[in-house]
């Protein structure tokens, strides 16, 4: 963003004139959002707005406005015409002598970097280069093995990989015995956990503790401002979730996902990094005896993640038992079904059975009554099958299949055994 | 000979029987006290007997009659019987009146008899069965040894064989009519229930009356006990009133629950409360039990719990909780039984003392605590349903002709469509109304019912307090339970009120000729009532002449009026969902179909949702007020009254 | 209903409870997450459980500690702390005085920061293991506690940890039950008096209702501005509502495998 601005006066003028054949290309050309220009420089370098172009269509195709700054921050990259976005053209940055560290912990679940860890990355870059002059470096401190080769990509300046076994599983005690020893060595100037269950907010908390700084927790903000000690304030949840509270930014800092914009301009050294004391042993109090199977079809409903759900609509039970184990999916009912007998009283959704919480809820043959609604209220995707595309479930689904569910779920299973298959005979 | 032991057998038996009687009050003074007036009580008896019994009972005519011949005759024959063979006062007329009224009784008995011949499933068996022989065994007796005193037959007449198998009869006789009557035996219901007829709790529903509010906890005492929880737990006079059960089952013919095979049964029920008062276990009884719960597994003590934490005990709780509390079984019951005050007062214990509320109901309390609607809904958006409808608030117009309590269908989309269709209605008829708005809690209905006095009486109070605040001539109201409960049991807590359900209010209001219809073009409509509305409020008219304005001719069902099967929503039934072998609502709209309506007409949100619920149902349902909001005929006659809503667009304009 | 067992082979357990607050109107209750412990602590064999709670006493606050009581216990501990204080210190002090084995705790407050750090601060100050995110607890044996520990999707983890140990409860517990208000009503709050240090930190920020954030748009990087044209268009069409009519079975299940795919929940 520090390239000289040039200025093509005939693009601009395409740009500003909506009529003319070659507008929408030029104001692709220039970056800007969708298909219509919503900032642009006049023609006397007075920034000009287009109000009817602000805002982008949502995902029910309503026009929505976003003006929490988010978009413009995204499309601040694209900016004038200046580097394009394009992920060949990242920078290279590489810090020699930083001013200070600012160390992360992702939690690198299934091995690889989450969205959360990419978006407290993007928080460390924040607090890493507020100052061009003296730029602090981002170190990533990861545990156990990792399928990860991205970490350039997410901002990591240094990386100090601990992959002794002591750390597999659920080893809080030795990681923080790490983690101390990484204070002591390296004192970072800040320690960025992602607020994460049975991730970075037990690790943080323990380590909040244990060197005695009090962290600010479910941080989702901070700004600049040098009235507080380290030249941030952050603005975090409080009472479950309740409150904001506005704080001087402390040097722990365990944050929320979407707490920052991950990294996509730059890409960065991973210089490896070492301790340069050997791990003293340690006495644990906590062992991890390892995970209990368990099988998705025994998941309590309101715990499970994926639900295929039976209705009056069903009339080949074997297939949809067949189904819902070949997709994994926890099987949950209608209050028709559980009366009828075909399904037990606590797979029974809805006001009377259990309120779900799955990400997925494949309503099969379900007429979508409003006591059946109620218990899906909180679902995030919800699927429907069924004959009827009239009924109440079709109005709530995002995917609604009309049809006979005991052909449409034999195919669902026969795709998915397929490209299990397919994958099995690749591997 | 027959006339030296006659006195002997009359007076032991009559001796035994006092014995009985007074273990029996025992039993019954085991329960809590509760002041009635005795004497007062004593004096109302008679009247109370033949009038309000029999006006139940007069419900099966043969029956009655039966009852009458046979109460009737035993009644005199044994009082002539002791003045007559007992104290040998034999002159005049006496032993005529005795030996027809004797004979009055065998007659009755032969009835009885015929009765019990092919006794229907509701009837209790057993003991019960020789009854009619034990009736024919007394009048035939007392029939045979009246016949030398007055002079029929010859004084030694017959054999002494012939006396002592006379005399035989006659002990079997006197020992299940005097006998029995207080140590148990059948006859046990005539002592029982007479007295039962005279110290009954509610005396209020004698001579025409109706008491059907619950009673109040009293929770300002630390000490006082929450419900009952042993049947000594019960008041002295709800003990009283259990035995006074005949076993006549007309309630489990009644019951919803027992029909949809839910485990109760309202009769058996009452013969556990007898069983516990008296301890031991039920193996005795000989009624149709609880569905799917076999007899003989149960038993209890006076002092020991009724249901137990774990395990069995005298009932099961699945039992309390399958009551709808629709009431049929006290409408039905001749003897005037309590059951819902039982069933609710042992509710209490379990939920205030055991925090055992099955199912959803834990839920729904601790929302109607932390939200002050069962639902758990912001209680701050209550009227988000109706933000395009500029309701007046009573807190800016501060007072009104009607508040228009709302109830919590104001979170139900389809409960909102009555609502908004009563308001039209309301404003078609130029009336001044207001609502609460956000400050209105639920009436507390479903927690009292669920046994949580305490939350109700929060929720009432709190109502009370913010109704207190604003001025107006009634309420009404399209949800019966709220309807019940501000009019009958608001009261206790100092709250007064006229309230009106909206199909008494809107029948007036077309009485009054403020409101037009449009005649009617749909199919065939069927009624249904709500039990809040009919055998709570006695409602059962207003509705009815509603929809006859509306140009409907109702085609009732078989069970309709007093008699309306219950839809399974009270109670907070819906809520507990004990499971039986099929659902009320599903009962009830066969019962819909029998009549081939394509639409049936209700007026209750609860009956509305249970109705609505029954997959693949054959009419559609819609609430009085809904249909009443589409038949209405705006006039535009310059004559009229401004409608609300016409006033309310002259004030914007003006403003 | 204090269970009572011999004291000898009790296992000492303290339930840490705050006061909860409703989510929609702010009513004080029961804590969600606490309950759940409390409910945890119920269901361990042998257990004397003790409940306590550090803080002010008030109408509020009472009612809400009664609610514990009301789960079926005869008295609460309440270690009286004025509203602004750090309660870590009388807590820690009150714990080594009473020398439970097992302290559990819910993972977050529903009132002030609600920071979770309560009990890691407790284990640190105390020296004792701390685990998070319990199910439920398996066994107790030889001062070794087995436990489960809950993981996303139902999942469990098993662990053992050495007593004394201070655990915390995930809302895959089991949930508390009903509390009843006869014991709530008789139940006896204890109060002790203790020490108190105030939280000067948290004076000086500033609390507000939570802001609602603002959702992440999904940013489409694409090489050319083209492709970005293409892929917002797609985004506004494939989105959400979609009913698919006249479908073979074979059409319809390969649109909804695309769906559980994209959701990654097919394994
Ligand atoms: C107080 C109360 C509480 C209730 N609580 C609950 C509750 O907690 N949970 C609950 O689920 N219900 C509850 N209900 C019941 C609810 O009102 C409905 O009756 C019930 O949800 C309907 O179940 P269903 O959709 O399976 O059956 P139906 O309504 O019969 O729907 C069957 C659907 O399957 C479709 N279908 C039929 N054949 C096929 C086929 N071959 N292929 C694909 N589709 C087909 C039909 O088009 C129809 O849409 C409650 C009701 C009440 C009154
Ligand atoms: S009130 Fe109704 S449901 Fe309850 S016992 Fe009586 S008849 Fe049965
Ligand atoms: S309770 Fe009443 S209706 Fe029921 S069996 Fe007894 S007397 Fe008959």
């Amino acid at each position: 963003m520090t390239g000289i601005l040039r200025r093509d006066p005939r693009q601009e003028w395409i740009a500003r004139n909506r009529l003319h054949p070659e507008h929408e290309r030029v104001l692709a050309e220039l970056g800007q959002g969708t298909a219509v220009a919503t900032e642009w420089v006049g023609p006397n370098g007075v920034i000009r707005k287009n109000p009817h172009a602000v805002g982008f269509i949502g995902p029910n195709g309503i026009k929505r406005i976003d003006r929490s700054g988010v978009q413009q921050a995204a499309s601040a990259g694209r900016g004038v015409g200046h580097e394009s976005a394009a992920a060949d053209s990242r920078r290279r940055v590489e810090i020699d002598a930083p001013a200070f560290l600012v160390a992360v912990v992702p939690d690198m679940a299934g091995g690889r970097l989450s969205s959360h860890d990419r978006d407290l990355l993007g928080l460390a870059r924040q607090l890493a280069d507020a100052d061009s002059e003296q730029p602090g470096a981002v170190l990533a401190v990861v545990f156990g093995n990792h399928k990860e080769d991205g970490f350039g990509e997410a901002g990591v300046d240094r990386l100090l990989h601990l992959d002794e076994e002591v750390f597999d599983g659920y080893m809080p005690e030795a990681r923080l015995a790490a983690l101390s020893t990484v204070e002591r060595e390296l004192a970072p100037y800040h320690w960025l956990l992602p607020d994460s269950k049975l991730g970075g907010a037990d690790l943080g908390r323990r380590l909040a503790a244990r060197i005695q700084e009090r962290p600010a927790t479910g941080v989702w903000q901070i700004e600049k401002d040098d009235a507080c000690e380290l030249g941030w304030r952050c603005t975090a949840r409080g009472a479950a979730g309740t409150t904001d509270i506005q704080r001087a930014l402390p040097r722990v800092v365990l944050a929320l996902a979407e707490c920052a914009e991950p990294v996509s301009e730059t890409r960065h050294a991973v210089q490896p990094l070492a301790l340069s004391q050997v791990l003293p042993p340690l006495l644990g109090r906590i062992e991890d005896l390892g995970q209990v199977a368990v099988d998705p079809a025994g998941v309590a409903l309101a715990e499970a993640e994926f639900i295929l759900s039976a209705g009056n609509g069903i009339k080949d039970w074997d297939g949809f038992h067949h189904a819902a184990k070949v997709l994994g999916a926890t099987e949950g009912a209608s209050r028709v079904a559980v009366d009828d007998g075909f399904m037990p009283r606590h797979r029974q959704v809805g006001a009377t059975g259990t309120w779900v919480t799955a990400r997925v809820y494949v309503a099969v043959g379900i007429s979508g009554a409003i006591q059946h609604l109620q218990g899906i209220q909180s679902c995030e995707k919800v699927v429907a099958i069924n004959l009827d595309p009239g009924c109440d479930m079709i109005k709530r689904a995002d995917l609604a299949v009309i049809g006979d569910s005991a052909s449409i779920l034999a195919a669902l299973v026969d795709m998915v055994e397929q490209q299990r298959e397919e994958k099995r005979d690749a591997a | 000979m027959l006339d030296s032991i006659l006195p002997v057998l009359i007076f032991s038996a009559l001796a035994l029987a006092v014995i009985g009687a007074w273990r029996r009050v025992r039993l019954w003074r085991q329960g809590r006290s509760s002041p009635v007036p005795i004497l007062k009580g004593l004096a109302a008896m008679p009247r109370r007997y033949l009038v309000d019994l029999h006006h139940v009972v007069g419900r099966d005519k043969v029956m009655s009659n039966t009852h009458v011949a046979t109460a009737g005759g035993f009644v005199l024959a044994a009082v002539l019987m002791i003045l007559v063979h007992g104290l040998g006062l034999a002159q005049g007329v006496l032993g005529w009146v005795l030996l027809a009224a004797s004979a009055c009784m065998f007659v009755g008995s032969l009835f009885v008899a015929r009765r019990r011949r092919n006794p229907p499933a509701r009837l209790s068996k057993g003991p019960w069965m020789r009854l009619p022989k034990s009736l024919m065994a007394f009048s035939l007796s007392v029939f045979l040894i009246t016949l030398p005193t007055v002079g029929i037959l010859p004084e030694d007449f017959g054999s002494w064989i012939l006396a002592v198998a006379l005399a035989a009869v006659l002990v079997w006789g006197l020992g299940e009519m005097f006998f029995g009557m207080t140590w148990g035996g059948p006859m046990k219901h005539a002592f029982a229930g007479a007295l039962h007829l005279a110290f009954h709790r509610r005396a209020e529903r004698f001579g025409g009356g109706r008491s059907t509010g619950l009673k109040a906890l009293n929770l300002d005492d630390p000490k006082s006990s929450l419900g009952v929880e042993t049947p000594s737990d019960f008041t002295w006079n709800q003990l009283l009133g259990f035995d006074a059960c005949v076993q006549c089952g007309r309630c489990e013919a009644m019951c919803p629950a027992f029909a949809a095979g839910q485990p109760l049964n309202p009769k058996k029920l009452i013969q556990d409360m007898v069983v516990g008062m008296a301890g031991g276990s039920d193996a005795n009884y000989a009624g149709s039990p609880y569905p799917d719960r076999p007899v003989g597994e149960h038993h209890g003590n006076p002092h020991g719990p009724i249901v137990a934490r774990e395990g069995k005990a005298l009932v099961d709780a699945e039992t309390l909780w399958s009551c709808t509390t629709c009431r049929a079984c006290v409408e039905e019951c001749p003897m005037m039984i309590e059951h819902v005050d039982a069933i609710v007062d042992m509710r209490r214990f379990l939920t205030l003392e055991h925090g055992n509320t099955p199912n959803k109901g834990a839920e729904v309390l601790d929302n109607l605590i932390a939200t002050d609607n069962p639902g758990g809904f912001d209680p701050g958006s209550r009227m988000h349903w109706a933000a395009d409808l500029n309701l007046p608030l009573m807190r800016d117009v501060k007072q009104a002709d009607v508040l228009l309590w709302l109830g919590d269908g104001v979170f139900d989309m389809r409960n909102q469509r009555t609502l908004r269709a009563l308001v039209k209605v309301l404003r078609g008829a130029g009336i001044d109304f207001a609502v609460l708005g956000n400050e209105e809690r639920d009436s507390g209905d479903v927690a009292r019912r669920l046994g949580d006095e305490a939350t109700f009486q929060s929720l009432a109070k709190r109502n009370i307090a913010t109704l207190s605040q604003y001025r107006f001539q009634r309420i009404v109201t399209c949800d019966p339970h709220s309807f019940h409960v501000l009019k009958n049991e608001y009261g206790e807590l100092d709250g007064h009120y006229e309230v009106f359900h909206h199909s008494t209010y809107i029948a007036e209001l077309y009485e009054a000729g403020r409101l037009h219809f449009k005649p009617w073009k749909g199919g065939t409509v069927t009624y249904h009532d709500p039990c809040y509305l009919g055998r709570y409020n006695g409602e059962y008219e207003a509705p009815r002449n509603v929809l006859r304005a509306l140009g409907i001719e109702v085609a009732e069902m078989a069970r309709s009026g007093y008699r309306s099967r219950c839809c399974g929503g009270g109670g907070g039934a819906p809520i507990t969902d004990i499971p039986g072998k099929q659902r009320i609502p599903d009962m009830r709209m066969n019962d819909v179909k029998e009549t081939g309506a394509d639409l049936v007409a209700v007026g209750c949100p609860q009956c509305t949702a249970m109705l609505e619920g029954v997959v693949d149902a054959t009419a559609e349902i819609r609430d009085i007020a809904e249909l009443v909001a589409d038949a209405l005929v705006t006039e535009s006659d310059p004559h009229t009254q401004p409608t609300a809503e016409a006033r309310i667009a002259i004030k914007e304009v003006a403003s | 209903m204090q269970p009572e067992a011999h004291a000898k082979a009790a296992l000492e357990v303290a339930v840490l409870v705050s006061i909860g607050r409703h989510p929609l109107t702010g009513r004080a209750r029961r804590a969600d997450q606490d309950a759940r412990g409390v409910e945890l602590a119920m269901s361990l064999d042998k257990a004397r459980i003790t409940l306590m709670h550090a803080g002010a006493l008030d109408d509020d606050s009472e009612s809400a500690l009664r609610g514990y009581l009301g789960m079926g216990f005869q008295t609460l501990t309440l270690v009286e702390q004025p509203r602004d204080a750090d309660v870590i210190p009388a807590l820690a002090s009150a714990l080594s005085e009473t020398k439970p084995q097992l302290v559990i705790s819910g993972e977050r407050a529903e009132q002030g920061e609600g920071s979770g750090l309560l009990p890691y601060l407790l284990a640190e100050r105390l020296g004792w293991p701390v685990v998070s995110g319990l199910a439920s607890v398996e066994k107790v044996e030889d001062g070794v506690a087995t436990l489960l520990q809950a993981l996303p999707r139902g999942q469990r983890r098993r662990l053992q940890v050495r007593l004394p140990a201070i655990v915390t409860v995930d809302a895959a517990a089991s949930a508390a039950r009903q509390s009843a208000y006869g014991p709530a009503r008789r139940g006896e709050l204890r109060c002790t008096e203790a020490l108190a240090v105030p939280d000067e930190a948290s004076s000086e920020w500033t609390v507000q209702p939570a802001r609602k954030r603002p959702k992440r748009l999904k940013i489409v990087k694409a090489a050319s501005a083209r492709d970005r044209f293409k892929a917002a268009a797609a985004k506004a069409e494939g989105g959400g509502g979609q009913v698919l009519t006249d479908v073979t079975p074979e059409q319809g299940a390969e649109a909804i495998f695309k769906l559980l795919k994209e959701e990654g929940v097919l394994r």
